[in-house]
């Protein structure tokens, strides 16, 4: 140990040799260092932020659901047949936290036109208290809990079927006991998607309202819809099906996870970059010591010391420079914390759609624990192997001689 | 302890037909307490014996030994061991680390060598003081004169107390009056001390001081010259 101690103060003071190099060296890695992990989470809390007002506003975090309601394979497809009641569920507090919903695909038709939608059955008021999907509605209202019968429709569909709030709508569809269901809905408001297809294909109603038309049992409904966000893992239910958002709408999946990766892949790119231009920098400085490095041998270090001392060397500076990217990170990360990032700046000041649905475009920025390690040890194994260059042609120079 | 070469030889070859004698038949014997001037133009091979005494190349043929101990069959990294065990260097350029002071420079080896820190305090101290720089420890090598620096280097060389110090062209970077200092710091560390000295130079103004002087031409020892001094 007392051999290492001279060691690292040895290739401590080797960093003030040419103080404005390593002050460049150590800015730039750690500005790199800095932005990773502020890229990091920001893309992280973006996703994140995207993902919770997506999923408050209509989709859910995950469905309880009988288990053979969604087919297992495509979970597009599901059977309105397959219903279930609270008795079925275990765990009560899982009752709390989410909402009832039935579900039927129906035509609706219009003065001129009938077109097939999905009508939802909601309960109105924990719907309010759980999702954000009443601040859709844009002309018109939200459904209120003690009427009957009112519908919302999409936007667009409304227009396709020449609907307007206030107008009667005639809905058939089939009942869970095989029979035809119709009845008549007063259209009360109309859904603003931001023009996505969410706004033809959707329709709702209220619960006990889709309970009636499709002769369901008042115990029985087809989904329990969890929205909380927050929630690390899904719940266990060994009589239950138990699927979650990016099952159900798988295409949304692969693109917030494709932004995860691409996220990581460009992270990776910076410090490949910032690496190069090191393993450059670090090249040039050991052989402008290589005289130096023949004396210090000619003395007696052995090839072995010096190598370990170089390496001490990069260690000290990336470790300077990975402890400031690390400030840096953090600092960026709690201003942007405080001043949300509007992601319309990306985009032109286009509405972002996901999903079918306008994305809220504010993004506040939460520091993810785990970049402040990865991120180092990401930077630390990119500077190893930024060392092997300039090393080994250390350790291979020319034979030594006076 | 005495160091010996004993035939040897040193061949650089180019091509098949270019080979050149850096080396040729040396015969030296060194002992304990020599003051040997290596005395020939450039190029006439006088480096190259410093660095076969040193092990920092080995000869063509012709045996290499210290003590008994064949230094030729020694791997690089026992040979630099061996360099550290009993040999110090002063060189033409100093070669002083830039980033560590005057005392730093001399605690190197010693730190090297694996000393206790009272005992490298002591020694430093003492070599310092040995070449008369004992209050200018904490400067930096920028901050001293080329014969203030060399006085550095030799202090980092004598420091340890080695069995043998090889000296390449010790005065040729310095001005006439400095050179003489240092060739008297030479003579006394080894009248005083008993320091074995071996260097090379091709300083007409030096070699009437040396005691053994040995001339070189085309890698060969072409005359062996005893002074009284």
């Amino acid at each position: 140990m007392k051999g290492f101690g001279y060691l690292l103060k040895f290739s401590y003071r080797n960093l003030f040799r040419v103080p404005k190099r390593t002050l460049i060296m150590i800015l730039s890695l750690s500005f790199g260092c800095g932005f990773i992990v502020w890229d990091l989470n920001f893309a992280n809390s973006g996703s994140k932020e995207i993902m919770k007002s997506f999923l408050t506003q209509y989709a859910g975090l995950y469905h309880i659901t009988h288990p053979d309601y969604y087919d297992a394979k495509n979970k597009k497809h599901f059977n309105p047949f397959k219903t279930m009641s609270d008795e079925d569920i275990a765990d009560k507090s899982l009752i709390t936290k989410s909402t009832k919903r039935a579900v039927a695909p129906v035509f609706v038709s219009g003065e001129k036109k009938t077109l097939g939608v999905l009508l939802t059955g909601l309960e109105v008021l924990k719907e309010k208290q759980l999702s954000t999907l009443y601040k859709a509605v844009t002309v018109g209202r939200f459904l209120e809990p003690q009427n009957q019968r009112e519908i919302i429709l999409g936007k667009k569909f409304a227009e396709r079927i020449e609907a307007k709030v206030g107008d009667e709508v005639a809905i058939v569809g089939q009942a869970l006991d095989g029979s035809v269901a119709n009845d008549l809905y007063t259209v009360v408001g109309l859904l603003d998607f931001g023009g996505g297809d969410l706004e033809e294909s959707l329709a709702f109603t209220q619960f006990n309202s889709a309970q009636e038309l499709l002769s369901m049992p008042s115990e029985r409904y087809h989904q329990r819809v969890s929205f909380d966000v927050e929630a690390e893992e899904l719940p266990v239910l060994k009589n239950l099906g138990v699927s979650k958002w990016d099952e159900l709408i798988p295409e949304i999946g692969v693109s917030v996870r494709f932004i995860d990766d691409i996220t990581w892949f460009a992270c990776i790119i910076i410090v490949l970059v910032v690496s190069m231009g090191l393993s450059n920098t670090l090249m040039i400085t050991f052989f402008e010591r290589e005289q130096e490095f023949n004396c210090l041998n000619i003395i007696g270090a052995k090839t072995k010391w010096i190598t370990i001392s170089l390496m001490i060397e990069v260690f000290i500076m990336g470790t300077v420079a990975i402890l400031l990217g690390l400030i840096f990170g953090l600092l960026a990360t709690t201003y942007f914390h405080y001043h949300a990032i509007n992601l319309e700046l990306f985009t032109g000041g286009k509405p972002i759609i996901m999903g079918g649905m306008t994305i809220v475009p504010l993004v506040k920025i939460y520091a993810q624990a785990r970049y402040f390690w990865q991120v180092p040890l990401m930077i630390y194994a990119f500077l190893s192997l930024t060392m092997i260059y300039p090393l080994v042609r250390v350790i291979r120079r020319s034979q030594n001689a006076i | 302890m005495q160091f010996e070469l004993n035939h040897v030889n040193k061949i650089y070859v180019s091509s098949e037909e270019n080979k050149v004698f850096g080396a040729k038949d040396v015969n030296i014997n060194i002992h304990e307490g020599d003051f040997l001037a290596l005395v020939g133009p450039s190029g006439s091979g006088k480096t190259t014996i410093l660095n076969l005494i040193a092990g920092l190349i080995i000869p063509t043929s012709g045996h290499l030994k210290h003590g008994g101990k064949d230094i030729t069959s020694m791997s690089l990294e026992e040979r630099t061991q061996h360099r550290l065990d009993y040999m110090g260097f002063v060189f033409q350029d100093y070669q002083l680390l830039p980033i560590l002071t005057a005392w730093e420079n001399v605690e190197f080896p010693l730190q090297l060598k694996g000393f206790s820190k009272k005992e490298i305090h002591e020694r430093v101290d003492w070599a310092l003081a040995q070449v008369g720089l004992e209050k200018m420890g904490n400067r930096f090598p920028k901050q001293l004169s080329g014969g203030q620096q060399q006085r550095v280097s030799i202090a980092r060389a004598i420091a340890g107390r080695p069995q043998l110090i090889l000296a390449d062209e010790p005065t040729a970077n310095l001005d006439s009056k400095t050179a003489q200092e240092i060739i008297e710091l030479f003579l006394r560390l080894n009248r005083e001390f008993k320091l074995t000295f071996v260097f090379s130079t091709h300083d007409q103004r030096l070699i009437d001081q040396v005691r053994t002087v040995l001339y070189i031409k085309d890698g060969q020892i072409s005359e062996a010259r005893k002074n009284n001094v």
